[in-house]
Order: structure tokens, then sequence, then C-alpha cells
């Protein structure tokens, strides 16, 4: 293909492919710009003495030599195996409801896959705030088992490495289950009929063929879930701080929001991590790519499921149990908590009131933050799909010179953690003339950089499968590049931009990793006013807002789950 | 007037992918590219469409220069006036057939009066008035072919161009399709390009042929032209069943290597060894002792080895003359009998054994 500079046109056509020259620069400008300005103030950071925009400080390896300094060592370390063992039973766990749903004779798979759709966008640190009510040594748990049963042992304490592995996993299987329901219920049936023709259990047939096909699948959700346990600022800070265990993500946060302050090591501990979730990634897309060979296209049949019969009992008790320790106990203890006056883990000793409800419904500062947080989802959403519309069709479609690069760029905030970015961020704008920090916009900025991969991928998935022949008829039909990209490219991927534009929307209504940095007063999203109470020990508030956001959160499911029904035509 | 295409070159890198192709269209005529895949010949058409651009060489399309790479020129596609049908049909699906056929209309700026009577003929023309309001979703291969069909003759086209538009049709389909896009190309007079893999299609509906191999243009002729009298091995072979019989000089005429005399027909001279190319309809099978002397007619002596019964007819593979012969018979023999093969002179064709 060449590049647009070389297609001589005449007439209407000149227009058009100087309008998609303008835009294809714009979007590559933007996206430099959003990628690299955080990624190139973090390394500038990383060989600093100095705060961003101090004018004092010098060049130093200093950061570097900290990073092998026992404390961060310790850190990583914990890390790492924290990822790991969240993400091995994150697996184990995801793939066996997966598999109990849709490949037994399991009663209510569409209630299941709601149920843990809503586990899924039930946000993580409103989770760990629930089980810290919940598992804390003052908490629900201990007062049953001391109080009520008056057992002396035993006794559990959240504040641990055990807990944060316990929330993330809580968190996260509902990530493996959708990623891997897909290959589980579109694999070729065939090939295990002709296992079952074999003479193969249908025990065997799961060992033997069913999990072995579903390797690359597993294997590739396996690293996201690890970056995702690896990168996640929120249940870590909630639960690790308090009890001393440090991640890499807290302790780039205590670096920079507590004394001793050391922004160097913190942009030097940021590039670590990235360096790890970075590599994490590729290798994931290599697998990915080499797995699209081998598994499981083809025709979708129906494969008979494999009877229960006297273990119904247990798999209902798996999955049920499931949901009820990821969503539904978090929910109950959250409305009980909001509904107290003061905590008292005895219902019965419990004095009841609306009032963190009235506070809240009074309160400028709560409403201030829903209305930010309703701007940066929706018009962030906007951005993000509109850039990420763009890339698609300039990697994908019209591939222009340099169309590689733009590739390559779009996909590296997968690599990047949240709060890495945030701190990019507050280094890039302390040196830039923008007067950007302490806005909205640059909460905006952070929100968009960190999703635009899950823009492109949602819109790019669907545009790759457009075959070439539909837009080349449209060109012959007398149709400029323009024209054809507007009335023949558009309408044909219009779901993925609807579903991308969702996707980010709940995102950004979530995220508190990438603005944790960057908020101020007045710039306050949902997310942190709840951090901010928690942290403030208000539980009360705390759980009436986390209560009020998990309803609107499920209110805006219920609504796209309408309208993508209602919209979906061919 | 029609295409006139002179030393079209395209080259991917270092790797040429048609090297230096030259052909005249006229008004009205309909020529088909033929060749194996890989060929060059999807990659000269699509630079006819202006889907791809040539790296060398010059294209007209109705008198009017559309690539010159040379002088920089590279008239883009949507500006060729070219009407295209693609293998895949590409019929839009979230259009309606009516909306697909109006496209190329609408995009011009065609008002819509005189768009919805054109769009009205179109589809009549290709007989799917009444399912004008259809979503492609709704229609059969064959149907959506059709939709394909209208939207490239809507707007009067200076060209056709065929890129196997039949190629994922099921074989019944496939006639009929082929006797409607003949059809219709002659009404309309204008140039048609079509590309094919397949002998029959190309045979059937062309005025001529051009054959293509590795990015060359090897024989270009009418389809009888074509199959009777083959100028190389490769054309022999691709536009037909065909046997091959090894010859070498003897005196002034031809024998096979059991020094057979052989006679051929009259044609371009050869080296000293040549190929005898003979298609099995032309090929008389007669049993073992029969013999029917007639003058210009070789009689080949051999053993049946291998036979398959068609239902009209019994193709046959004989061994004679140093070479294995298919022939075509009504008769029933076994496998080992011994026959007699009578080829006349006129059908066994010369070609260089290269």
């Amino acid at each position: 293909m060449t590049g647009i500079a070389k297609r001589a046109g005449t007439r209407g056509g000149a227009a058009s492919e100087r309008i998609l020259h303008g835009l294809y620069l714009l979007t590559f400008a933007a996206v430099l710009a959003l990628v690299m300005l955080p990624i190139s103030a973090l390394i500038y950071g990383s060989f600093r003495t100095s705060a961003p925009g101090e004018p004092v400080g010098e060049w130093t390896l200093r950061n570097y030599e900290n990073l092998a300094s026992q404390g961060v060592l310790n850190s990583m370390w914990t890390t790492l195996w924290i990822g790991l063992v969240s993400a091995a039973f994150c697996i184990i766990l995801g793939t066996a409801l997966a598999l109990v749903v849709h490949r037994t004779d399991f009663r209510w798979p569409r209630l299941m896959t709601t149920l843990i759709g809503l586990a899924f966008y039930f946000p993580s640190f409103i989770v760990a705030m629930a089980w810290i009510i919940m598992g804390s040594p003052g908490g629900v748990v201990n007062a049953v088992l001391g109080d009520l049963l008056g057992l002396e042992w035993p006794r559990v304490d959240i504040y641990s490495a055990f807990g944060i592995v316990f929330v993330s996993v809580l968190h996260q299987v509902p990530f493996v289950y959708l990623t891997v329901r897909g290959p589980i219920i579109h694999m070729d049936a065939s090939y295990e009929e002709a296992a079952r023709a074999a003479g193969a259990t249908p025990m065997t047939v799961m060992r033997r063929v069913t999990l072995p096909l579903l390797g690359y699948s597993l294997a590739s959700s396996f690293i996201l879930v690890f970056v995702l346990s690896i990168e996640q600022f929120a249940v870590p800070a909630l639960i690790g701080i308090p009890g001393r265990v440090t991640m890499l993500a807290t302790q780039l946060y205590l670096l920079v929001r507590f004394s001793p302050v050391d922004y160097g090591l913190a942009a030097a501990i940021g590039l670590a991590l990235s360096a790890i979730t970075g590599a994490a990634i590729w290798a994931q897309r290599r697998i990915t790519r080499a797995g699209r060979l081998t598994t499981v296209t083809g025709k979708a049949g129906r494969v008979a499921p494999i009877p229960l019969g006297r273990w119904r009992w247990a798999a209902n008790l798996f999955c049920f149990g499931f949901i009820s320790l990821a969503l539904l106990l978090p929910m109950v203890i959250l409305i009980y908590t909001s509904l107290l006056r003061w905590f008292t883990a005895n219902p019965f000793a419990g004095m009841y009131t609306w009032r963190n409800y009235v506070f809240m419904w009074e309160s400028d500062s709560t409403w201030q933050s829903l209305w930010n947080t309703l701007i940066v989802s929706g018009v962030g959403a906007v951005m993000g799909v509109t850039l990420g519309l763009m890339c698609s069709y300039f990697t994908l479609r019209l591939r222009p010179k340099g169309h590689g690069w733009l590739d390559l760029l779009v996909v590296l905030p997968f690599g990047v953690p949240g709060i890495v970015l945030g701190l990019g961020l507050l280094w890039a704008y302390a040196f830039l003339p923008l007067p950007l920090y302490g806005t909205i916009a640059v909460i905006i900025v952070a929100f968009v950089t960190r999703f635009l991969p899950y823009a492109t991928e949602t819109v790019g998935g669907q545009m790759v499968q457009i075959d070439r022949s539909l837009e080349e008829a449209a060109w012959v039909g007398g149709a400029n590049r323009l024209r054809a990209a507007q009335r023949i490219i558009l309408p044909l991927i219009a779901p993925s931009v609807q579903g991308a534009y969702f996707l980010l929307f709940m995102a950004f209504f979530r995220e508190i990793s990438a603005a944790i940095l960057l908020y101020s007063a007045n710039t306050k999203v949902i997310s942190i006013s709840i951090w901010a109470f928690f942290e403030q020990a208000n539980w009360g508030q705390a759980s009436a807002l986390s209560v009020a956001t998990t309803f609107v959160i499920f209110a805006i499911l219920l609504v796209i789950g309408w309208l993508v029904s209602a919209g979906r035509r061919f | 007037m029609g295409i006139s295409v002179t030393d079209l070159s395209k080259h991917y890198g270092p790797v040429a992918a048609i090297g230096g192709v030259s052909f005249e269209i006229a008004d009205g005529e309909f020529v088909s590219l033929l060749g194996p895949s890989g060929c060059g010949k999807t990659t000269t058409l699509r630079c006819i469409a202006g889907l791809e651009h040539a790296t060398g060489g010059r294209i007209s399309i109705g008198g009017r220069l559309v690539s010159a790479p040379a002088e920089g020129l590279l008239v883009p596609a949507h500006e060729r006036q070219i009407g295209m049908v693609f293998q895949s049909y590409a019929v839009w699906p979230h259009m309606s057939v009516r909306q697909n056929v109006a496209f190329p209309l609408s995009v011009r700026g065609v008002s819509a009066a005189d768009c919805a009577s054109q769009v009205a003929e179109a589809l009549r023309v290709v007989g799917l008035e009444h399912l004008a309001d259809r979503h492609p979703s709704q229609l059969s291969g064959g149907q959506q072919q059709r939709v394909a069909l209208a939207r490239a003759i809507i707007g009067s086209p200076a060209v056709l161009l065929f890129d196997e538009p039949l190629s994922n049709l099921d074989a019944k389909l496939r006639e009929g399709m082929r006797g409607e896009i003949h059809r219709l190309q002659r009404r309309l007079g204008i140039a048609a390009v079509y590309v094919t893999h397949d002998r029959e299609e190309a045979l059937s509906m062309s005025d001529r042929v051009i054959v293509m191999e590795q990015g060359r243009i090897v024989q270009v002729g009418t389809p009888r032209d074509l199959y009777r009298r083959p100028r190389s091995r490769f054309v022999a072979d691709f536009v037909g069943k065909v046997g091959l019989i090894a010859l070498h000089r003897q005196g002034d005429g031809w024998a096979s290597t059991d020094g057979t005399a052989i006679l051929v027909a009259p044609g371009e001279p050869c080296g000293p060894t040549a190929l005898g190319a003979v298609r099995p309809e032309n090929i008389r099978l007669l049993r073992g002792g029969e013999v029917a002397a007639a003058p210009e007619v070789n009689l080949l002596s051999g053993i049946v080895t291998e036979a398959q019964y068609l239902g009209p007819f019994t193709e046959y593979v004989v061994d004679a003359a140093g070479a294995s012969l298919r022939a075509f018979a009504q008769m029933d023999l076994p496998v080992g009998a011994p026959v007699t093969l009578g080829i006349a002179a006129e059908h066994l064709v010369l070609v260089p054994d290269a």
C-alpha cells in the first residue's frame, strides 16, 4: 500500500485526500502527545533528584540504584508473588465457573452470567472496603466468631497479603469468566464428539480435549489477570497500607504522598513496574496471535451438557457461593454500614439512621464529584472512542506512511499502570506551560490515555472483519475514500463504536488509580470521594456513597443492555 | 475506446507480480484473463480498476489515460467510471438492495427521481425488482451476486470488470449466471474484462481469452483458437484435457519414441523434438483388430490402462506411442484390452516440448 501523498487525485478526490491526511496528522500528534508525554516525563523524572516543577535538582542515577534497595526489592517480590498467586486462583476459579455454567446441565446459566457481569462492574475499591468492614480485626467476621460463637480462635485479619489476594481474586474472577466463556461456548463441538466417539467419558473429554484446546485462551487470560493484579492500586492500598504489605504501586503512592517524599524513586519504580507489565502484555499478544492459528473456529454446535447428577448441590454451592462473596455479601454489608450511626458489628446493637444519605444528598461536594464523574465519563469516553476509531481506521484500513508507529504507540498504555500514568502526567504538567494541572481536563487526559487501547481493540476488532472488497466496491462505485469510510465503514462498525463507548464510560466511572495523584478539591470524581471518606475512617459516608454509586452503575448497565438489544439489527 | 493496456507492470519490492503486459479491448468485446492463481490476472484487473497502483506502463479507459506512473498520473478508482463485480459480491450488509444499487448514483449526486428510475431499470434487468427492499442477509448467494451485477451496470460505466464473480456459487447456478452476464454485456455494448481460473467459463463467455502465466501473457486468441491451436504445452494443458505424445523429426515428418511415423497438423516450425497434443474427444477408439484405414489418420495400437465410467461416455487412459492418452468412447472395454487409436492429422498439434 502506498501513502496518501502519492495518490494523484483530481477534483473532489483531492479534497478528500487532504482532509484524511490532515486527520491522520492530527490523530498521530494527539496519540503521540497523550502517550509519550507522561512516559518521557517519567523517564526524565527518574533521572532527577528533585520533585516535578522545582527549579533546583540535578541529574542522577541514584533513583535506579535505589531500585536495588531492600525496601524496593521486597515490594517487587511481594508484587510478583501476589500477582502470580492471584492469577492462579482466578484462572482456576474463573474457568471452573465457566465450565460449570456452560458445559454442564447447570440450571441457571443466564442468571449466573448476569450476576457475574454485575460483579465484573462492581468497583474493586468498593469490594475492598466491604471486605475490610467484614474482615478487619474489629470487623463483622471476628465479631461473629468471637461474640456470637464464643470462639477464642480463629481470628481473621484482612490487613495482610492474604487479604489482598482474597479481594483481588473476588474482583478478577469475573474477568476470567468473561474472557474464557467465549472460547468455551464457541468451541467446535466435533472435537469433543470425536473424543466421545473414541470411547472417552465426559470427564476424560474435559481433561484431555477441552482444557488443552482452551490452552491458549487460558494462558492469555492468566497473563492479563496477572497484569491486573500487579498494576492495581485500590486493593493493595486500602488493605496493604494498614497491613504494611507494600506492592510496587502502593510504594509509588507512598513515596509521592507521604514523607520522606521521593519523586525520582517513584518514577524509577513506575518505570520498573511498567517494564514488568509491558513485557507481560507483549507475551500475551504473542500467545493470542499463535493461538489464533490453532483454536476453535468453525461452526459452533451444541455439545451435550455433562450431567451434574449427585454433584448438583456442589456446583450450585460453588456458583452462588462465589456470587455471595463477590457481590451479595459486600452489598449487604455496605447497605448495613451506610444505615448505622456508629459502626458496630452487631446488627441488634446498631443505631439506625438515614443521616448518611441525607448528608450525601445535601452535600455540595458530593454533587460536584458526581457531576465531575459524569463529565469525565461522558465527554472523556467520546474523546477516547473518537481517537480509537481514527487510530483503527488509519492502522487497519488506510495504512499511510508511519501507521506502524501509530499502531505501536496506541498499545503502549496497556503496559502502563494507572498510577504510573498519573505520576507521569504529574511530572509532565508541572513543566508544560499548559494550565491543565488541577483541572478536570488532566483527569480526562489520564483516563483517555489509559483506556485508549481498549477503544482501539474493540473498534479494530470489528474493523478487521470487514472485507476489503466492501470498501473497494464503494470506490469503484464512485465514492472517494472519505465518503467510503463514512458510508460503508462507519455504519458497519457502529455496534463496536457503541460498545467501546460503553466500555470506556464504565471504566472511567470506576477508575481510581489514574486519578489518585491528579485530583484536587474541585476535580474529585466519585471514586476519589468514596476513597477520601474511607481514609477519614468515615465508613458510614463511604458506604452510603458506594451503595449509591453501585446502584447508578447497575442502572447504567441496565440501560446499556436495553439499548444494545434494541440496536441490534443485522 | 474500450480498454488499452500498454506494457503494464506491477512490482512489490523486487518481486514482479506483472511483468510487462499489453492488450487492447474494443467496446462491446468480452475478454477473459485466464490463468492459475498467482499468474497476475487479478492484479492486472485491479490495476485497471485503480484499486492497485501499477508501477509501470499505461492504462487507458474509454480513450482517457488513467494510469501512467512514469508521468505521475494515477486516477483514483472513484473517478474511473467503471462497474466492477467482486468475488465476494461485496454487497453492503447495512443497506437494502435498492440502496446498494443506488449507491454509485447517489455518491455522484444524481437526482432522486433519476436515481429511482435507473435503479428500477437495473433491478429489472437482473430480475430482482421484487426484492428491492430486502437486506442482503435475506438473500441467497445467487441473488446477492445479481445485486452486485446491478450495482456494477448502473450509471453507464465505461467498462465492466469481473473478478472471479461466479467462484462462490454452486455449479448449477454458475452456468445460469454465465449466460446472464454475457447477455447483459452484449446489451450494454461496453468492454468487459473477466478474470477467472475456470477454463469453461473463459471459453463459453469470451470473444477472446488472454492466458497468463507468472505475470506474463502466454497466448491470446478466440476460445476455439486457444483450444484447438494451443501454442505451448502450458496453454494446451490449461484450457482442457490433453494427451501429449513425445515426437522427434524423422526425415520430412515426425515419429514417436517407439519409431512409429506420426502425421501432424501443419503448423509453426519446431525444433528437432516436439510434443504432439491431442484432445481426448478427437481420438477414435477402435477395438483391437478393427482397422478403418483412412488417409491422413494416425493409427496407433495400445492397451487400456484405466477406465472411468462417466455416464454419457467412458473416459479411457490408453498407453500408445510411448504416451498415456485419454480418449472418450461409448463402448465398454475392460482394463488391459488391446485397442487401436485413430487420430486425424489435423487434430494432432505440435507444441514445443520445453
